[in-house]
Formats: C-alpha cells, sequence, structure tokens
C-alpha cells in the first residue's frame, strides 16, 4: 500500500515525460499569445509564449477594440500536421457556456487565429470571472486529440459603456408580488384625545356651577309634581326616552327600528309636555316664578 | 359468473395498463418495410406499453394523417427517408396541422444522408435549424466508440444529460452511456420558448460535411453545446415534438452494443433505456401534469361548508384561501405531482397585471394527486379579478388556470364604529355633553325656583 502511494506519482511523472511511448498524441509548438491594440504596429502590446503542458498563470486581458491572436503549429507526435480539427475553445466554467473558433491552419501545421470583442457572444461580456480559454487539436484516426487549457481570458470593458445584455423569454417561475395595501387610517395618540375628551366633560360641571352660582335650583320640584304627578313624570320620562331612542340608534337600532318608537314617545311627550308645562304656566300665573 | 366477471376485470386492467395518457394508435412511416426488422426491439418495446403500431411507407396512397378531418393516429414516428421528400401526404403543413390537432410527433434524422428539404422546410416551421448543406455529421475526437468508429470518429458516447436548468425536471437523466452514431446536428432559435434542448453534443465536438475534406474555419457555423442531438418542441397546445439527429441509435444493434470511449472502459449502451425515456415524454407517458379540484373560500377556522366554497364574490381586505390539486403521468399512472427544487407553482390574483403571485405550497396529498394552496389578503382595490394558475415550464405540459371572481368594496355597515376610533372619542364625549346639558337645561327651567336676593338686589 505504502509502497503504491509512494511510486504512483513517480509513476504519473513517467507517463507524463514520454507521450510518444503511447499511441502519438496531437500537441502543438511554437504557440504565442498577442494582445494587439487597436493601431499599434505588429509587434505592439502585449506577447506571451504558450506552452503545452501548463497554461499561463495570469490572465491575458482583452479590452475594448483590441485583437486577440493566438499562433501555433499543430503536431502530431513531435512532427508538424495539419489536423482536422484546431479550434480555440472559449469556456465559462460557471455557466458552461462554450463556444469555439477555429484556427485557420495551413498544411505544415501553422495556425493562427484572431478574435476582438465583437466576435463573443455577448454573455461573455458580463461574466465576472476570467474565461478559460483551451486548445483543441484532434483528427481522425488513433492518435490521441488534445485539449487543454493555455491561458486564462480576461474581458475588460470600458466602465462606461454599458455591457450589453440578452434576455430571452424562457418558460420559468416569476418573480413573487405581493400587494402593497394602502396605510390605514390613523389615530392621534390616545393620550391627547383623553385629554381633549376630558376637557369636553369638564364643561358639563362648568356650566353646572355657573348655574349654582346665578342661583339655578329645584324647589319648584315638590310642588310641581304634587299639582300635577303624572304629567310631569311622563313628560320628564319620555325625554330621557328619546335620548335612550337615539343611544340605541347609535349603537345596535336600524331606521325602521328607530322612527316608530320615536313617533311613540314623541306623541307621548306632545301630550304630556303640553299638560306640565300647562301646570308651569299655573305657577306663573301665581306669581311663583 | 364470478370468475367471468374476474377475468372481464382482468382483461380492463390489461388494457388500460401501461398506455399513453392521449392514445395509443401509433404511425411509423417507414421507407420500406425491409427496415423494419432493424428496428424490431424498439416496436416491441411501443408494443409491449400498449400502443398500436401500424407501419407505412411515405410513398403510400393510402397514407393519410388525418380522417374526416380528424386526427387518424395519436402519434408519429417518422424514420428518414432515403427517397428526396417525404411524399404528397406527409408535407409540412400535413405534419403542422397535425402537431395543431394535439398530435405527438418523433421525427429521426440521420447524418448518414443528407437530409431532405422537405424535412428541413418542416423543421424550420419550429425554429430548428439544420446545418447548411443539410448533410452535417458531428465528429468529437474525445468521445467515440473505439471499437466501431476508431478511424472516422463519428459514434458519440454521451452520458444521458441531467437539466440544464436546476428548476426543470429530469426525465432523461440515468447512469449509462449512450450510443449515437452519425448524428444530424440540429441548431435552435433563441427566440421560442417552446423549444428545448434534450441532449447536447460536448464541448469538444464539431459537425462537419463528411463529403468534403477539411472543413475551412468559414464553414463551421456551430460547434460544441450549441450542437443539438436530440431536441424537443412543446406547442402551446402541449402537442409534442422531438427530433432525433441519429436513428440509427434507435437500432437493435445499438440497443445491445457495447462501446468503448477512448481510454474507457467496454461498457454496454443504454440506449433503449433512453428510446423509452424519449417515446415516453414524446408520446405523452410522462410529463403530462393534470388540474384536479380547484378550490377558494374565505379563510375559516375548521371546515368549510359545501356553499361557502368557491364564492363568486369577495370583499376588499378578505383573508381568502386558495386551493388546487394537481396530478402528474408517469408511465401508467397518475401519481401526485412535485414541483421541482428551484421551481414554484404560482397563483395569481389578477385584475388586468397581478396584484399578487404567490408560491403555492403543498399542503396534503392523495395517492393520485398534490394538493397546493395558499392564504392571502384581497388587495384593497374592487373589481373583478381572478384567480390564475398559469404553469408553463419545458417538458410539462401547460397549466392554465383562470377563475374569475367579484371584489367589492367594503359595505356601509362593514367599516369600524366610531367608538373603536380613538380620534373620534373628542366628539362623542361633545355630543352627549349636549345632550346631558340639554336635560339639565329642561330640568333647571321646570323646576327653578327665582331666588329672592338676587331680585331684591335688581330692585
Amino acid at each position: 500500500m505504502h509502497l503504491w502511494q509512494a511510486t504512483a506519482p513517480f509513476c504519473l511523472l513517467v507517463a507524463a515525460a514520454l507521450p510518444a511511448a503511447a499511441a502519438s498524441s496531437w500537441g502543438f509548438t511554437d504557440a504565442t499569445v498577442a494582445v494587439q491594440p487597436k493601431g499599434a504596429g505588429v509587434n505592439g502590446g502585449f506577447k506571451e509564449t504558450l506552452s503545452v503542458s501548463k497554461p499561463l498563470s495570469k490572465p491575458v486581458s482583452l479590452a475594448g477594440a483590441d485583437t486577440l491572436r493566438v499562433t501555433l503549429t499543430t503536431q502530431e507526435g513531435s512532427s508538424a500536421k495539419r489536423p482536422h480539427q484546431a479550434f480555440l475553445l472559449l469556456k465559462d466554467s460557471e455557466t458552461g457556456l462554450d463556444i469555439s473558433y477555429p484556427f485557420t491552419v495551413k498544411e505544415n501545421g501553422k495556425s493562427r487565429v484572431e478574435l476582438t470583442q465583437k466576435e463573443l457572444p455577448i454573455q461573455f461580456l458580463s461574466v465576472s470571472e476570467p474565461i478559460d480559454a483551451r486548445v483543441v487539436i484532434g483528427s481522425f484516426g488513433s492518435s490521441d486529440a488534445y485539449d487543454s487549457s493555455i491561458f486564462p481570458l480576461s474581458i475588460e470593458r470600458h466602465p462606461d459603456h454599458p455591457i450589453p445584455t440578452f434576455e430571452a423569454a424562457r418558460y420559468g417561475k416569476l418573480p413573487e408580488i405581493n400587494h402593497v395595501f394602502k396605510d390605514a387610517a390613523t389615530s392621534p395618540p390616545v393620550i391627547i384625545t383623553l385629554a381633549f375628551v376630558a376637557l369636553v366633560g369638564a364643561a358639563l360641571p362648568v356650566l353646572a356651577g355657573l348655574w349654582l352660582f346665578l342661583g339655578a335650583n329645584v324647589s319648584h320640584l315638590p310642588t310641581a309634581f304634587k299639582s300635577a304627578p303624572l304629567p310631569h313624570a311622563v313628560f320628564l320620562g319620555s325625554l330621557f326616552a328619546f335620548e335612550g331612542i337615539f343611544f340605541l340608534y347609535y349603537t345596535s337600532w336600524n331606521l325602521f327600528q328607530t322612527l316608530p318608537a320615536a313617533a311613540v314617545v314623541g306623541a307621548v311627550a306632545f301630550v304630556s309636555g303640553s299638560r306640565a308645562l300647562g301646570e308651569v304656566q299655573g305657577r306663573r300665573l301665581a306669581g311663583l316664578r | 359468473m364470478r370468475w367471468c366477471l374476474a377475468l372481464l376485470i382482468c382483461a380492463f386492467v390489461a388494457t388500460v395498463n401501461a398506455l399513453s395518457s392521449s392514445g395509443s394508435r401509433l404511425l411509423v412511416v417507414l421507407d420500406e418495410t425491409t427496415e423494419k426488422s432493424t428496428y424490431s426491439t424498439l416496436w416491441s418495446d411501443l408494443e409491449a406499453r400498449g400502443y398500436d403500431l401500424s407501419f407505412e411507407s411515405p410513398k403510400s396512397d393510402k397514407l393519410s394523417l388525418f380522417e374526416h378531418g380528424e386526427r387518424a393516429y395519436d402519434h408519429l414516428l417518422i424514420l428518414p427517408p432515403k427517397s428526396k421528400g417525404l411524399g404528397p401526404s406527409l408535407t409540412p403543413k400535413h405534419i403542422v396541422d397535425f402537431l395543431n390537432k394535439d398530435g405527438n410527433i418523433v421525427l429521426a434524422l440521420s447524418g448518414k444522408s443528407s437530409t431532405s428539404s422537405a424535412v428541413s422546410s418542416l423543421l424550420l416551421e419550429v425554429d430548428i435549424h439544420l446545418a447548411n448543406d443539410r448533410s452535417a455529421v458531428v465528429i468529437d475526437h474525445f468521445n467515440y466508440d473505439t471499437i466501431s468508429a476508431a478511424e472516422k470518429h463519428d459514434v458519440l458516447l454521451l452520458q444521458r444529460s441531467t437539466p440544464l436548468r436546476p428548476d426543470v425536471k429530469a426525465f432523461f437523466d440515468g447512469e449509462g452511456v449512450l450510443a449515437l452514431p452519425r448524428v444530424a446536428p440540429q441548431t435552435l432559435g433563441s427566440d421560442s420558448q417552446l423549444l428545448a434542448p434534450i441532449l447536447q453534443a460536448p464541448a469538444t465536438a464539431y459537425a462537419y460535411n463528411p463529403k468534403e475534406e477539411i472543413p475551412s474555419p468559414d464553414d463551421i457555423e456551430a460547434t460544441g453545446s450549441q450542437l443539438n442531438i436530440v431536441s424537443a418542441l412543446q406547442a402551446r397546445n402541449s402537442a409534442r415534438f422531438t427530433v432525433l439527429g441519429s436513428v440509427e441509435a434507435l437500432e437493435d444493434k445499438w440497443f445491445s452494443a457495447s462501446v468503448k470511449a477512448p481510454n474507457g472502459k467496454k461498457v454496454p449502451t443504454v440506449n433503449r433505456e433512453f428510446a423509452r425515456q424519449l417515446t415516453g415524454w414524446t408520446f405523452k407517458e410522462t410529463g403530462v401534469v393534470k388540474v384536479g379540484k380547484i378550490e377558494h373560500h374565505l379563510a375559516t377556522e375548521g371546515e368549510v361548508a359545501a356553499e361557502d366554497l368557491n364564492p363568486k364574490i369577495y370583499r376588499i381586505k378578505n383573508e381568502t384561501v386558495f386551493r388546487i390539486e394537481v396530478s402528474e403521468y408517469s408511465f401508467d399512472k397518475w401519481v401526485p405531482f412535485e414541483v421541482p427544487a428551484e421551481d414554484a407553482l404560482q397563483l395569481e390574483f389578477t385584475m388586468l397585471s397581478p396584484f399578487h403571485r404567490l408560491a403555492l405550497q403543498p399542503i396534503s396529498r392523495t395517492e393520485t394527486s398534490t394538493v397546493f394552496g395558499t392564504q392571502f389578503v384581497t388587495p384593497d382595490q374592487h373589481g373583478i379579478f381572478s384567480f390564475r394558475v398559469n404553469y408553463k415550464r419545458p417538458f410539462l405540459t401547460n397549466i392554465e388556470e383562470k377563475h374569475e371572481v367579484t371584489v367589492r368594496h367594503f359595505a356601509h355597515d362593514e367599516y369600524a364604529r366610531s367608538w373603536a376610533i380613538s380620534g373620534g372619542w373628542v366628539w362623542i364625549a361633545g355630543l352627549w355633553a349636549v345632550i346631558g346639558g340639554f336635560l339639565a337645561f329642561v330640568i333647571v327651567w321646570l323646576y327653578s325656583a327665582p331666588t329672592v336676593n338676587k331680585v331684591k338686589k335688581t330692585q
């Protein structure tokens, strides 16, 4: 077990170092990636040599009007040869989106591909992480095809230019909507209301006190009830009953219950009131008022 | 007598068992009857699932998709013809008419020979595009069968794909390797929401015309996952149309073949299982959803009386309950429908535009259905509203339910009483102060005696 663990990396190393030992496989040599800003000469801008086995560690950045150029010579085993498929494959690991740009390959394996931002699908313009740029070389027959990451490509956008978006209609769930209700009617704080209620309620004692100060009294009550007890009792009762009817109308009764009751009490108040007021007139005529 | 009845029930169960939810008449359009034996396993599998297969040649005079203006078959399976077109009775118009009348179609293509222009123009009707010269084949130098296509690399070995979106139900996934010989690739128009890829080519794949030597960069139209091997269209009427790029994948030979990828092990193919998934979905054995009972009522404690169910009228700000029962067909029976993990069955309460759009949660489940429901407060806006469930998803038949109700405003006696509003207490107190003052005044006026001292003073 331990022995196997110790030798396994070694075996892998050997396997990697001897690609020609197996069936021949595709690869490339003399590979460079260059980014040429617009207007700069052929050798202006960024240029880096690419390796078959290891991708560049730093992302290659492609800005607005720059042209990305990858050149390489395809090889089968160690001899330059033209493959059937030689693609620069861009792959976004986040969305799984992939697109290939075929190399223009000459008979001697010399290949080149040029790429600008305009040729990229607009979905690539908005990705945050660098895109994985791979080279795919393959052909018919038994040789192993080559597919490996060669450099990360970061797309630089001018911060002022909006990123174009593409929204295709697709069936799916839609954002949730919750109706926003109008604000409910509000009342002032209860303490303020209660203060004003107390103020209004205080009007009654103030009125009573004023009347008492001016000499108001109920001294004639025994006299009045002695001379006409029934009219006075019924008249006062009907007045209180009226207010009671209003109270019931306010709390629970409807108009059809209120009107007949008010009619009955009104008639009683009219009849008893005229008697009671007759008694009051009698007192006035007697000089008591 | 009893066994007679039992036999009758048995026979009934047998005919009901394993049937598509939308009929069993399947027409297979085959070029020559000699070709029929190459696909015998597929035919026996379909027959075992309860289909009545009829075979016709595209050139046959008897062949007609319609009879007396109605569909003569429920499903259609078209294998690529060797001749130029599909004949006078299978023009693109007839096939689209068949689709419009709820017929389901599987159209198989082949990369062996170029596809006929009739098929190409049929596919254009549904925004599926073939390669310009109609004779492209998908090649992948990384995922090919080393046994049968060691040189030409045109037998693709692919895993069945999991859905591209996390909110879509998986109908075509599973373990194992599919062998797809000589695939005619399709690209899908991006504007249509009715189209969906079932199986895409791997990123390293590309298409080329085998008659040409080496494709020039300009000839390569689409690569990688833009190439579709199997794609599907579900029309607005939920009729299904599936395009299979490789008809050979349905052959007996590939149902039972063993394949070996480069640097891989020799494994048997799962083509037979995939054919079952593909025909099952297209012929509506899977992915069919059905709405059962729909109930809405005011939210109350306990049971709701029958007369209070589905009222015609609600008031604004009513607490309302909505319930919908949904079943899904799975090969031979209705099962409770389950919403995919990141998807939601949504209820809209709309008047012109939705005021509420709420996710319906599973509440309970019966043997054949799930009851979804939600509770919400009707908006503070009166008018004619409707409960809408508009559930359209790739690979599932459409649900479109609309139930209209009136939402009225408060009646005069439904507002809060004045004593319940604290701001009104001052006015109420004022009213009763006036009433009290009036009664006191009447008593004082009736019974007050003049004060002697004051009279004297004024005199």
